[in-house]
């Protein structure tokens, strides 16, 4: 963790400011920021170890994949749908690694290709739903 | 034994930390209770 981020801890009753800005209402809420400070992700209260480990390398992804680094974020999401598989935030890294793939390949079966590993591994996911319309794309 | 997290506690300046060393930064809100 320490060669991708820099750990801030901000006291909620002492910087009302940073409270303000990033419209904090509630403890613990981890932000994931880019250097000029803009968010990428957030999560709100304690997870277990493994899926904790899951959001931040999910935001680390989000990050890359905001800032037009895909092949960076691709890594990001296939290391949670390798070793959290089974975490919440699989789905998503696997709707988001579809969209990356298809942002690197301008192919559009790569979206279809997503919907398919969603369906199959996590059926009643949101994210799955999310990707549903890619089932029109032919092919 | 695991490592000690060292927590910075000024954005501003963790800004400048993470363009200088190329890193994001994971700021998180806590409250004592």
């Amino acid at each position: 963790m320490e060669n991708s981020f820099i750990p801030l801890q901000i006291d909620f009753n002492k910087n009302k400011a940073l409270v303000k800005r990033y419209s904090i209402k509630w403890t613990p809420t981890v932000v994931i920021l880019d250097q000029d400070g803009e968010e990428h992700h957030r999560f709100v209260g304690y997870l277990p170890p493994e899926d904790f480990i899951a959001q931040i390398i999910l935001g680390k992804g989000k990050a890359e994949f905001d800032l037009d680094h895909f092949e960076q974020a691709m890594q990001c999401f296939q290391e949670i749908l390798v070793r959290f598989p089974k975490t919440e935030g699989a789905p998503e890294a696997q709707y988001y690694l579809g969209v990356a793939k298809y942002k690197v390949s301008h192919d559009p079966k790569e979206l279809k290709l997503g919907l398919g590993v969603l369906q199959r591994d996590y059926p009643n996911s949101e994210w799955t739903k999310k990707a549903q319309v890619y089932s029109l794309i032919p092919g | 034994m695991a490592k000690q997290i060292q927590w910075e506690t000024s954005l501003t300046t963790t800004k400048g930390r993470a363009k200088k060393e190329k890193k994001l930064i994971l700021m998180d809100f806590y409250n004592n209770l």
